[in-house]
């Protein structure tokens, strides 16, 4: 909705200002004004925003909703429930893949009839991964029983995540609700939004505290049981209940609408209509294309041709008589679609349009349906001409000559075609014989040999140079230097993260062995299963023709945020002891999707969700143990290493390869540096990780077959440093240095220091 | 209200800033529309490109201003840009950033050379190239490159207020950071003051190059094999990576080399070139040879690593990296 700022300053009733923000920072706005009880959140491009803003406004006291990162977006739609059986005001955001791994919950939220709030910032859900925008996530919203609401802009984020929690807490609806914007296009863009002056206005309209009489799970006088066990044939007259109250959405959003319109002077009747009046051709679009074509309405109106532009603001329910209303003297419509209902003769949209159209006696309304701008590909005034002219030949005809087809594909140039650029690597390079691994088999140890690491540079690299990752990043010298402990081929799987992403921007990769990626958290899994075929087909003889010289080593290569969604499959995988290594670079964050928090966050640090400031002093909880949580299922083999370390990192990575040879699943986690959200400088990197280590923050050890071994100890050489002074040597901890954080400091070190004493102990103990 | 300069079919002043993640742009950017917006009340909006850029990446950042009763619909990238602003000179190597100028469009380019000189790298057909030394400013007053291009874009849009950045960057930072403010001043001042103008106007005969849409792939659906897979990896070596250095590089001296690997071991990039050669006692041993400025980033990683002064830090000067490049000898299969 583009906006007339005068008009609506005089139309207006309620007092209100003017900000520039993009749509991710209004829907975090309108939050921190309602003030929900709980948000539970898990970072996702580009959804993440709204939590970090969040975070942001309440290190400086801004609001009180309690954020709680959650452990994937399964946690966070779990940690909504949750909250939201127990009474209060919830709220929540993602996207894509994040939106699918939650998706299960979903009708659980709407069926059991619980309210909250959440904003899906539209994004392509895919394989191969796309992190840009379309509506396919969307399209998965369509079933889930949550009615949704749609914004074309900032403007219309902020006003629908206002009306959206009155709607959902209706008596009447009691479902939650679905805010739906454009990934990017609008969740990046700033553009100026009117907004109520003042949070006690907000309140007065959504209802200073959400409606009572119905069961909550916290009231001990009145216990209930949520979410029994229900069949046939009780359950589908719940599904009754639930499609009475979605169709009864759409009738309280009429009225919601018309009090917001009166109160700020911006109204979203169901359909956005854009000089439909005596429109003969029209296109159909959601969200923020539907802005840009009317640009193009207005060219073609200039030209004598009668155009219009119709775009829903609510799509469940779905306004299909108003619809049909407005195409009634439309000669042919184009519905473009920005995602594929595959092999259904059209998107979603175009499929309930038709029926919309069928349903209410129009029969003489000709659809086209075009899929178009998926994953991001952007949506300019001429595909909308485009969109015009196929609608105005179809009037013109009287006939649609391709009913369904994608818009904006591109066939490409033969000559461009993939060509192999690098000849695979020779096995007699990767297999140098400069490292050996023995059995004594008297005392069952490993004797490791590892040559001075000069000879090793003469090994060819296995990430090939031309990756796009920043300057100074840890992860690739400290991945290489692990690789230079492996002989011989490796197969390798990455899971969703800056190394992922940053090695295989389409149409390059920097892997000379081959890589698999799958999703974020799913790699040990998927691993495993690559593992597990490899040696069942070799068993069952079907490999021979490959003329593999030797078992491939199997590397998963994830960060830390990958290992705090993918616990659960690491640790199956560990638990089922595949023959394979998951390998752990940690940054201490989520650098890829903007320096979130992760689990393995030290306390106090500064992340872009756990900000510093008056009333917050950075990450609230202590650092994740994962070594630990490794060790405890017991595989034969679990390490720490660091690339400021490098012959006792090559010397693990020895091991680590004869024990996914030999005996089973290895973890390693190794310490990289992350210098634009650590805040440091590039080329101290490496001293960073050398400190980190030397204040025993990060100890170097092994586990091996369950014995604990240091293997370096910097008490023993001298090299002890206060864990203060590793801290600042970076931005994200210079405050820890203050008085105002002393405390946090000395539960910090509290807490390395019972860490360190612990090992030791193990050390000394094969039984600890 | 004050006066758009130009305006496009839709009523719009489109500005288009080129630059390489973390010198700043998407800042200046967002600064650039508030001042615009805030400031002096037009209408406009404000983005940047997203996806995998990471710091050392080529990013754009967009601002279109308009007047308070022009409706902004569109969500598109700049094409057509009626400024450009480059925050890096050498990404003319592998972006074109003057994409879409109009004859009368003016690209402010931070570099020390002259605007003939960038006239011709670029390939500017027509239009005026303005100049600004920001590094060179920024490096002087200790501040960022990001505050000297926005002077230099506040002199280029004179519809807008410099006294409102001023205020922006005196609030922005007098509370937090109060010895920051009078460099970051200055640095803005000078950026205003120090741009450099020069018009071409373009040949007879000659025309503006057409633009070429941003959404435009290599590959299409008829070439890419299925599945998205990749089937000739290891290509990201056919990339030019030399951009993202920001002004600084490592410079190897053999002669104090003691090919210890230590440099081999933190590099992120694999910039170091080794050749197996036989030592003083005749046995085969590794040797560094040098290091191929294609990939090198600039971190300095080695640098620090480097246990004795075989390699050094260094500003980077024009044709260093082409001249001392010790380049990879890939395996490449077109050999074969």
């Amino acid at each position: 909705m583009a906006i007339e700022i005068k008009r609506e300053l005089s139309q207006g009733k309620v007092e209100q200002r003017v900000v520039f923000e993009s749509g991710n920072e209004m829907a975090a706005y309108a939050a921190h004004q309602i003030n929900y009880h709980i948000m539970g959140y898990f970072p996702i491009s580009p959804s993440t925003e709204v939590a970090q803003f969040l975070d942001l406004m309440k290190a400086n006291g801004q609001h009180d909703i309690v954020l709680i990162p959650a452990d994937g977006e399964h946690g966070s739609a779990g940690i909504c429930y949750g909250a939201s059986t127990a009474g209060g005001r919830v709220f929540n955001a993602t996207s894509a893949n994040g939106y699918m791994y939650m998706l299960e919950q979903m009708p659980v939220q709407s069926g059991t009839r619980f309210p909250m709030v959440m904003n899906l910032v539209c994004r392509s859900v895919s394989g191969p991964l796309d992190i840009h925008g379309d509506h396919s996530d969307l399209y998965f919203a369509l079933n889930t029983g949550w009615p949704i609401l749609l914004c074309r802009d900032p403007q219309a984020v902020y006003d629908m995540n206002i009306m959206a929690l009155k709607l959902a807490e209706h008596p009447e609806v009691r479902l939650p609700v679905l805010v739906a914007y454009d990934g990017y296009f609008t969740s990046h863009q700033k553009r100026k939004v009117m907004t109520f002056a003042h949070r006690e206005d907000v309140l007065k309209f959504i209802g200073e505290k959400p409606p009572t009489g119905f069961p909550i799970s916290i009231d001990r006088n009145n216990p209930v049981t949520i979410g029994p066990y229900m069949n046939e044939p009780d359950y589908i007259n719940n599904c009754y209940q639930q499609s009475m109250a979605m169709y009864r959405a759409g009738e309280i959003y009429e009225e919601i609408r018309k009090e917001y319109a009166e109160l700020t002077g911006r109204d979203y009747p169901k359909l956005d209509l854009y000089r439909m009046e005596d429109a003969e051709v029209a296109v159909f679009l959601l969200n923020s294309a539907s802005e840009i074509v009317k640009d193009v309405v207005d060219q073609l109106r200039a030209k004598g041709i009668k155009a219009g532009s119709i775009s829903p603001n609510i799509i469940r329910p779905f306004p299909a008589k108003e619809i049909a209303e407005a195409l009634k003297n439309v000669k042919a419509v184009t519905v473009g679609d920005r995602a594929d209902s595959y092999g259904g003769h059209g998107g979603n949209m175009t499929n309930e349009v038709k029926a919309a159209l069928f349903t209410h006696g129009n029969r003489d309304t000709l659809v086209i349906s075009r899929v178009y701008g998926l994953g991001g590909k952007d949506f300019y005034a001429e595909d909308g001409h485009h969109f015009f002219e196929l609608a105005i030949r179809a009037a013109e005809t009287g006939k649609v000559d391709v009913p369904f087809d994608y818009h904006g594909h591109t066939p490409g140039d033969p000559d461009k075609a993939p060509k192999r650029v690098l000849e695979p690597l020779k096995y007699e390079d990767v297999k140098t014989g400069l490292i050996t691994v023995e059995k004594d088999e008297e005392t069952d140890e490993l004797k490791v040999r590892v040559p001075p690491l000069r000879q090793l540079t003469k090994k060819p690299k296995r990430i090939a140079p031309g990756h796009g990752a920043c300057p100074g990043c840890g992860i690739f010298s400290g991945l290489e230097l692990f690789f230079k402990g492996i002989e011989g081929d490796i197969v390798v799987l990455y899971q969703t993260g800056c190394a992922m992403v940053v090695t295989t921007g389409y149409p390059y990769s920097a892997h000379k062995v081959t890589y698999i990626h799958n999703l974020f958290q799913n790699g040990a899994a998927t691993l495993s299963g690559v593992v597990e075929m490899f040696h069942e087909r070799k068993r069952r003889g079907e490999l021979d023709e490959l003329g593999l010289k030797d078992d491939f080593t199997f590397i998963m290569v994830t960060g830390d945020g990958g290992m705090d969604i993918g616990m659960g499959p690491a640790i199956g995988a560990a638990l089922r002891n595949h023959k394979m290594i998951i390998l752990e670079y940690d940054n201490e964050g989520y650098m890829n999707t903007g320096a979130q928090l992760s689990y393995s966050t030290p306390l106090g640090h500064r992340t872009s969700t756990s900000n510093v400031g008056k009333f917050q002093g950075g990450k609230l909880f202590h650092h994740k143990d994962t070594p630990q949580i490794m060790a405890a299922t017991n595989i034969p083999y679990v390490f720490t290493g660091t690339e400021a370390f490098p012959q006792d990192l090559v010397r693990k990575a020895a091991k680590a390869q004869w024990y996914a040879q030999n005996e089973g699943l290895v973890y390693g986690k190794i310490l990289i540096t992350c210098p634009l959200n650590w805040l440091s400088e590039d080329q101290l990197g490496t001293k960073i990780v050398e400190a980190a280590v030397n204040s025993c923050f990060f100890p170097l050890y092994e586990v091996e077959r369950g014995k604990t071994r240091l293997t370096y100890n910097p008490e023993e050489r001298n090299k002890k440093i206060a864990v203060a002074d590793w801290l600042k040597m970076m931005g994200k901890t210079k405050h820890l240095s203050k008085p105002e954080y002393e405390e946090t400091l000395k539960a910090f070190e509290e807490e390395v220091n019972r860490r360190w004493e612990r090992l030791k102990a193990k050390h000394e103990n094969p039984y600890l | 209200m004050v006066t758009l300069p130009k305006l496009n079919d839709l009523g719009f002043f489109e500005i288009r800033l080129e630059s390489i993640g973390g010198l700043g742009a998407n800042l200046a950017g967002k600064m650039l529309a508030e001042a615009g917006v805030v400031g002096v009340g037009l209408n406009g909006v404000s983005f940047s490109s997203y996806g995998s850029e990471k710091k050392g990446s080529p990013v754009k950042a967009h601002i279109r201003f308009c007047y308070p009763d022009t409706k902004i619909r569109d969500t598109t990238p700049v094409e057509r840009p009626h400024v450009v602003g480059i925050f890096h000179e050498s990404l003319y190597k592998t972006v074109n950033v003057i994409s879409g100028i109009y004859e009368d469009s003016i690209v402010l380019v931070n570099s020390r050379k002259s605007p003939e000189q960038l006239k011709e790298m670029m390939n500017l057909v027509g239009g005026t190239i303005a100049v600004i030394d920001a590094t060179g400013i920024a490096l002087e007053e200790k501040n960022r490159v990001n505050m000297a291009m926005l002077g230099g874009l506040f002199r280029l849009c004179d519809f807008l207020d410099p006294e409102t950045m001023r205020t922006v960057i005196r609030k922005s930072l007098e509370k937090k950071y109060p010895h920051a403010v009078q460099p970051a001043l200055n640095t803005f001042d000078r950026g205003y003051n120090e741009v450099v103008f020069q018009t071409f106007k373009v040949p007879e005969g000659k025309k503006m190059p057409e633009y070429v849409r941003s959404d435009t792939p290599i590959l299409g659906y008829e070439t890419q094999p299925i599945g998205g897979t990749i089937t000739n990896p290891g290509n990201s070596i056919l990339k030019d990576l030399s951009i993202s250095r920001a002004g600084m590089m490592p410079h190897f001296h053999e002669d104090k080399c003691i090919h210890c690997a230590a440099c081999d071991n933190v590099c992120p990039d694999f910039c170091f070139v080794w050749e197996e050669k036989e030592d003083k006692r005749g046995r085969l041993q590794m040797f560094l040879q040098g290091i191929d400025y294609q990939y090198c980033k600039g971190c300095l990683k080695c640098v620090a690593a480097c246990p004795t002064e075989a390699l050094t830090a260094a500003r980077e000067e024009d044709g260093y990296a082409e001249k001392h490049r010790v380049p990879h000898r890939f395996q490449l299969a077109a050999n074969q």
